[in-house]
C-alpha cells in the first residue's frame, strides 16, 4: 500500500507484549523435559586434570552427565572454531566462563545439585589477564597452538605520518581506556531443543542469526545442515550479545545425544560471567593540526582486550583501527589496531562494533585540538569532516551517500535552539581549562562561537553553587554491514496468492527481530512494494527451515540489507504475478551489495564497507563538584537514517541505544579481577534506570538517500551508541575544565580528576604536559 | 550421598487466588511466587530477569500492592489475591495501561513490559494524575534495557489520562505526544 514507508504502524507483536501471551524462550519449557545445568570452571587458566561425574551421576533424578567425550566436533566459533563446546580432560580452560561438563535432569533442582557434585581437579596455571603484557614474548599463553596471544596485528597507513606532524603547528597526544560493556538484554539466555518425529534436531530460542547458529551446530554435531533446524522464540533484546553460541549447542548437544526433549536456563549470574562483552580497549594516540584549523596526521595504536576465544575480535579491532581517525578526512595516517588474547571473559559484538572506543579517543582529540588553536571545535569539524569522495584511511573514496557535514550542521541548528548552543555574548575568560592546554591557543583564540553552555549556570567554577553545567558536541561513522569483504548477502523470498487481486502476501526472511521491529520494517517494506495493506503480508522469519538465510541482525544491516532483499523479491514477484493467471507466484531474490575487500597487509589498502551511517549529537549536563555526579540533563542526537520506514520504530532505536550509551559512558562499571568477574549482578553492574535518562531527548532524523538501501533506507540501531560519550566527556569539560580519558566516567573518576585539576592550578605552572587521572597528556608544540 | 532432594522439608498446601481463580496447591517452602506463577500455573507473561531483585521483570500485584514476585515464597501468599499480566484486560478490552503501552509504543522487545505495567497499574492507583517526576520515580525498580525509557512514560501519562480525564481530553492534552510519521 502506498503510503506506508515511514508510517509509524503500531507493532504487530505488541498485543502479545502488553497481555502477557508472548512466549519467550524460558516460556517453552514443557513438563517432563529435562533440565541442563552448565559445570563453568570459575578459574581464569588451569588445566583438567580429571573429572569424576560419579557422585552427579549417582543425584536422583540425574540423567547424565556430559563431557567433552561426547562431543563429536568440539569446536566453534563464528569466525575461528577456537573455543571448545565443553573443555577436555588434558586440555585447559581459559576464562572463569569456560564450560566443563554439562548435567542434565529430571528437574532444575536435582540437575542443580548435579552440577555441584561434579568433580573437577585442576592444575592451576598463571594466567594472562592484562592484554598489554599478555603481548610480551614471555606471557603465559592462552591458546598454546596459536604461538603468541597476537590474535590481529592491523596495520593502516595512508600518506606519510611524518610529513603530516611536519605539517602540523600543533600535536597533542592522548591515551584512552574503555572498559567491558554487558549487553544486559533483560531475558536471559534460554531455550529447548529436541528430536522431532522426521529426526530432525529442533533448537529453539532466541539469537541474531538463525543460519549461522544452524550451520555451528551442525558442524559439532557432524549433521547435515538440513538435519538441524533453528527456531527463535520472541528474543529479549540482544545487542550483539547473542551472536556468539551460548546455549544453542549445549541444548543441542544435549537432545540428540539423549533422545530426549530438554530445557536449559541461564540466571542472569550465569549470563553475564559466560558470554561474551564489548571490547576494553587502550587507545594511544597523537594528532597534528595546522592553526587554520587542518588536521594533518593521526598516529593511532589501539589494544583491545579479545578474552578467551577470537569470537568476533578481529573485525571489531578492523573496525576500531579504521575509526581511530573518526570521521576526519585526515592525509596522513598511522593507526596499529591489536587483538589480544587474555585470560579474561571473551569479548565480541556489541552495538557500536568498535567505533565507539575509537571515536571516544577522536572526538575527544579533536575538541582538544580546536581549544588549543583557539578554533570553535564544530569549526574544526566543519573543515574536517567526510564529504563525498573523500578518502578513507584505506586509501579508497567513502562509498556515496556522505551526509557527516549535514548532520553535523542540523545538530549545531537544534543546540542553538534546545541547548542555546553558541549563542549567548561571551565574556568567559578563555583560560578556565584545568588541562594547561596550550601557550598558543591563547594567543590565537579568535573569540569564535565557544562550546560554554550560554543558559546554564555555565562555566562553574565561577558560579558559587556546588553544581556546574556544560554543552558537549561530538560526531560519529558506523558502517552498515558486513566490512572487509566479508560475504555479505540477504535472501527474500515472496509469495503472492489470489485471483485477481493479490489476497494474500507470504514473505519468508530468515531475519531475528531482537526487539528493534525489524520484521515490521520488512512488512511495511513489502505493501509498500506490492501495494497492498500490511495487513495482507504474512511474515515468516523465526524458522531456518521455512525462511532463507537474511544474514545477522547486526551491524544495523537488516533494514538496508533484509529490506532490500524482501523489495527486490516483491519487485520479481509482482512481474510474475503480472504475466501469468495463476493463483500463486513466486520468487526468491538473494541481494548482494557493492562488494567491500579485505584489508591489504601492511597499509590496510581497501574498500572497507559499503554504506556508512552518520550521527552528531548534544548534550547538556550538569556536574556536581562535591559528589562528582554527572546528570545529563538534554540530549540532541541527529541522525541521517536514509529513509524512515517507520518513523516511531527508528526513534525507538535512537532513545533506546542512547540509554545504553548513557549507561556506557557514565554507569556501567564492568569490573575483572585476575580473570574474575566481579560484578555478575543487576546489583553490582548498574544498569541506567528511567530516573537517569533525561527527560528531554530530541531525536532528529534526516532522510538523504542512500543509494541501495531500500527506499533509500540505510541503518540507525548502533549510531546513537558512538558520539555519546565523547559529547558528555566535552560537556563535563565545559562544566568543570577537566577531561575524562576513561570510560565509564564515574564520579570517583571525576573526583579525582577535579583533584588533580585543582592541585595542577594551584602549582600554576606554564608547563604543557600535564597528566591526568587517565594519563591522558598534553603536548603542544609549534614546529613551524 | 549429597541427595538434596531427601533433605528438602515436607510440602505445604496453600490457597491463592490469581485473576480471580482459586487455587490449591501443594508447594515447596523454598518456592518463590514466581515460579509458582510461572511453573505451576503455566502463567509465563510474569518474566524473570535477574537473581537479585533488581530488574522488575516479575512484578505482580499482591492484595492490590506491586510486588516483585522474585521476593516473596509462594507460601507468603497463602490466602492472598494475586493479579498478573493475564488478569490485567477485561476480556477483550485492554486496561487502560496496556493500551497505553500498545498506542504509545512503550516497548521493543517486551520482556520488560509485564513488570512496567503491573506497576503502572498500582502507581496510578494510589496516584491517578503522577506527574513525569513521579513516573520515572516509580519505575525506579523497573528496568528496561530496549527504550530508553521516554515512550514507557508516554504510556504511563496515556494510560492516566485515560483513567482519569477519558481518552478525548488526553489527544488534546500536549504532553503525551500526537501520533507521529504521518
Ligand atoms: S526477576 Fe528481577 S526483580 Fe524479580
Ligand atoms: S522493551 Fe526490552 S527490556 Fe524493555
Amino acid at each position: 500500500m502506498r503510503g506506508t514507508i515511514g508510517a509509524s504502524l503500531p507493532r504487530p507483536d505488541a498485543f502479545g507484549k502488553v497481555t502477557g501471551e508472548t512466549r519467550y524462550p524460558a516460556d517453552l519449557v514443557r513438563p517432563g523435559m529435562l533440565h541442563l545445568k552448565v559445570v563453568f570452571a570459575g578459574r581464569p587458566h588451569a588445566r583438567i586434570l580429571g573429572i569424576d561425574t560419579a557422585a552427579a551421576l549417582r543425584q536422583p533424578g540425574v540423567v547424565a552427565v556430559l563431557t567433552a567425550a561426547d562431543v563429536p566436533y568440539n569446536a566453534h566459533g563464528l569466525i575461528e572454531d577456537d573455543q571448545p563446546v565443553l573443555c577436555a580432560v588434558g586440555e585447559k580452560v581459559r576464562f572463569a566462563g569456560d564450560k566443563v561438563a554439562l548435567v542434565a535432569a529430571e528437574s532444575r533442582e536435582a540437575a542443580a545439585a548435579g552440577a555441584s557434585l561434579v568433580v573437577v581437579t585442576y592444575e592451576d596455571l598463571p594466567a594472562a589477564t592484562d592484554p598489554r603484557a599478555a603481548l610480551a614474548a614471555d606471557a603465559p599463553l592462552v591458546h598454546d597452538r596459536h604461538g603468541s596471544n597476537q590474535l590481529l596485528h592491523l596495520p593502516i597507513r595512508k600518506g606519510t605520518i611524518e610529513r603530516g606532524f611536519a605539517e602540523a603547528d600543533i600535536v597533542l597526544d592522548g591515551t584512552f581506556s574503555t572498559s567491558w560493556q554487558e549487553h544486559a538484554f533483560l531475558q536471559p539466555e534460554a531455550g529447548i531443543a529436541e528430536v522431532d518425529e522426521q529426526g530432525r534436531l529442533v533448537v529453539e530460542t532466541a539469537g541474531q542469526w538463525l543460519h549461522e547458529d544452524r550451520r555451528q551446530i551442525a558442524k559439532i554435531l557432524g549433521l547435515p545442515e538440513e538435519r538441524v533446524i533453528v527456531r527463535y522464540a520472541a528474543i529479549g533484546g540482544a545487542f550483539g550479545g547473542r551472536e556468539d553460541l551460548s546455549i544453542q549447542h549445549l541444548l543441542a548437544l544435549a537432545a540428540w545425544t539423549l533422545r530426549r526433549p530438554v530445557a536449559l536456563i541461564w540466571s542472569r549470574e550465569e549470563s553475564i560471567v559466560a558470554h561474551h562483552k564489548r571490547h576494553p580497549m587502550e587507545i594511544r594516540c597523537r594528532w597534528g593540526a595546522t592553526y587554520d584549523g587542518r588536521i594533518t596526521a593521526v598516529e593511532a595504536e589501539v589494544i583491545a582486550d579479545g578474552g578467551a576465544y577470537a569470537s568476533t575480535s578481529a573485525e571489531v579491532v578492523k573496525v576500531a583501527t579504521l575509526f581511530a581517525s573518526g570521521c576526519y578526512e585526515v592525509p596522513h595516517i598511522a593507526a596499529d589496531g591489536y587483538a589480544v588474547y587474555t585470560n579474561n571473559v571473551p569479548s565480541g559484538a556489541f552495538r557500536g562494533f568498535g567505533a565507539p572506543q575509537a571515536q571516544f579517543a577522536a572526538e575527544v582529540m579533536v575538541t582538544r585540538l580546536a581549544h588549543t588553536i583557539g578554533m570553535d571545535p564544530v569549526e574544526l569539524r566543519r573543515r574536517n569532516i567526510y564529504r563525498e569522495g573523500s578518502l578513507e584511511p584505506t586509501q579508497q573514496p567513502l562509498p556515496p551517500g556522505v551526509s557527516a557535514l549535514p548532520v553535523l550542521e542540523r545538530c549545531v541548528e537544534e543546540a542553538q535552539v534546545h541547548l542555546g548552543y553558541g549563542l549567548a555574548p561571551q565574556s568567559l575568560p578563555a583560560t578556565t581549562s584545568l588541562v594547561a592546554e596550550s601557550v598558543e591557543a591563547d594567543q590565537t583564540a579568535t573569540g569564535s562561537l565557544t562550546p560554554r553552555s550560554a543558559r546554564g549556570a555555565g562555566n562553574g567554577r565561577h558560579s558559587p553553587s556546588h553544581l556546574r553545567r556544560g554543552v558537549g558536541i561530538a560526531c560519529g561513522i558506523k558502517n552498515v554491514g558486513y566490512s572487509f569483504g566479508y560475504p555479505e548477502q540477504s535472501t527474500a523470498t515472496v509469495e503472492l496468492h489470489g485471483g485477481g487481486d493479490i489476497e494474500r502476501a507470504v514473505v519468508r526472511v530468515g531475519a531475528a527481530d531482537v526487539g528493534q521491529g525489524s520484521h515490521l520494517a520488512l512488512r511495511q517494506i513489502a505493501a509498500e512494494t506490492l501495494g497492498v495493506a500490511p495487513g495482507t503480508v504474512e511474515m515468516v522469519c523465526d524458522d531456518s527451515a521455512e525462511a532463507p538465510d537474511a544474514g545477522s541482525a547486526s551491524a544495523s544491516r537488516m533494514t538496508l540489507m533484509g529490506g532490500r532483499a524482501v523489495r527486490d523479491a516483491a519487485i520479481e514477484a509482482l512481474a510474475k504475478w503480472r504475466d501469468t493467471d495463476d493463483l500463486h507466484v513466486e520468487a526468491t531474490v538473494q541481494y548482494r551489495p557493492p562488494a567491500t575487500t579485505p584489508l591489504a597487509a601492511g597499509t590496510g589498502a581497501s574498500q572497507p564497507n559499503y554504506c556508512y551511517g552518520y550521527a552528531a549529537q548534544a548534550v547538556e549536563v550538569e556536574v556536581s563538584l562535591l559528589t562528582g555526579q554527572v546528570q545529563v540533563l538534554r540530549i540532541i542526537s541527529v541522525h541521517d537514517v536514509g529513509r524512515a520506514i517507520n518513523h516511531q520504530q527508528v526513534e525507538g532505536q535512537i532513545e533506546g541505544c542512547l540509554a545504553q550509551a548513557l549507561g556506557y559512558a557514565l554507569l556501567e562499571h564492568f569490573q575483572v579481577r585476575d580473570g574474575r568477574v566481579l560484578t555478575p549482578y543487576l546489583s553490582t553492574y548498574l544498569l541506567p534506570t528511567a530516573l537517569d535518562m533525561p527527560t528531554e531527548i530530541v531525536p532528529v532524523i534526516l532522510e538523504l538517500s542512500d543509494p541501495n538501501g531500500p527506499y533509500g533506507a540505510r541503518g540507525v540501531a548502533e549510531m546513537p551508541l558512538v558520539p555519546l560519550t565523547p559529547a558528555i566527556a566535552a560537556a563535563i569539560h565545559d562544566a568543570t575544565g577537566v577531561w575524562l580519558t576513561q570510560q565509564p566516567m564515574t564520579p570517583e573518576r571525576i573526583l579525582t580528576a577535579l583533584n588533580v585539576g585543582t592541585a595542577l592550578e594551584k602549582g600554576s605552572s606554564n608547563e604543557i604536559t600535564t597528566t591526568i587521572d587517565t594519563k591522558s597528556t598534553v603536548t603542544a608544540h609549534a614546529s613551524k | 550421598m549429597g541427595d538434596a532432594t531427601t533433605i528438602a522439608p515436607p510440602k505445604l498446601v496453600i490457597q491463592v487466588t490469581v485473576n480471580g481463580t482459586p487455587h490449591r496447591n501443594e508447594v515447596e517452602p523454598r518456592l518463590l511466587l514466581v515460579h509458582y506463577l510461572r511453573d505451576q500455573l503455566g502463567l509465563t507473561g510474569t518474566h524473570v530477569g535477574c537473581d537479585t531483585s533488581q530488574c522488575g521483570a516479575c512484578v505482580v500485584a499482591l492484595n492490590g500492592k506491586a510486588v516483585k514476585s522474585c521476593t516473596i515464597l509462594a507460601v507468603q501468599a497463602d490466602g492472598a489475591e494475586v493479579q498478573t499480566i493475564e488478569g490485567l484486560a477485561e476480556g477483550e478490552n485492554f486496561h487502560p495501561v496496556q493500551q497505553g503501552f500498545w498506542e504509545m509504543h512503550g516497548l521493543q522487545c517486551g520482556f520488560c513490559t509485564p513488570g512496567m505495567i503491573m506497576s503502572t497499574v498500582a502507581l496510578l492507583k494510589r496516584n491517578p494524575n503522577p506527574t513525569e517526576d513521579e513516573i520515572r520515580h516509580a519505575l525506579e525498580g523497573n528496568l528496561c534495557r530496549c527504550t530508553g525509557y521516554q515512550n514507557i512514560v508516554k504510556a504511563v501519562q496515556y494510560a492516566a489520562g485515560q483513567i482519569t480525564t477519558g481518552s478525548q481530553a488526553v489527544n488534546q492534552s500536549g504532553n503525551v505526544g500526537t501520533p507521529r510519521g504521518e
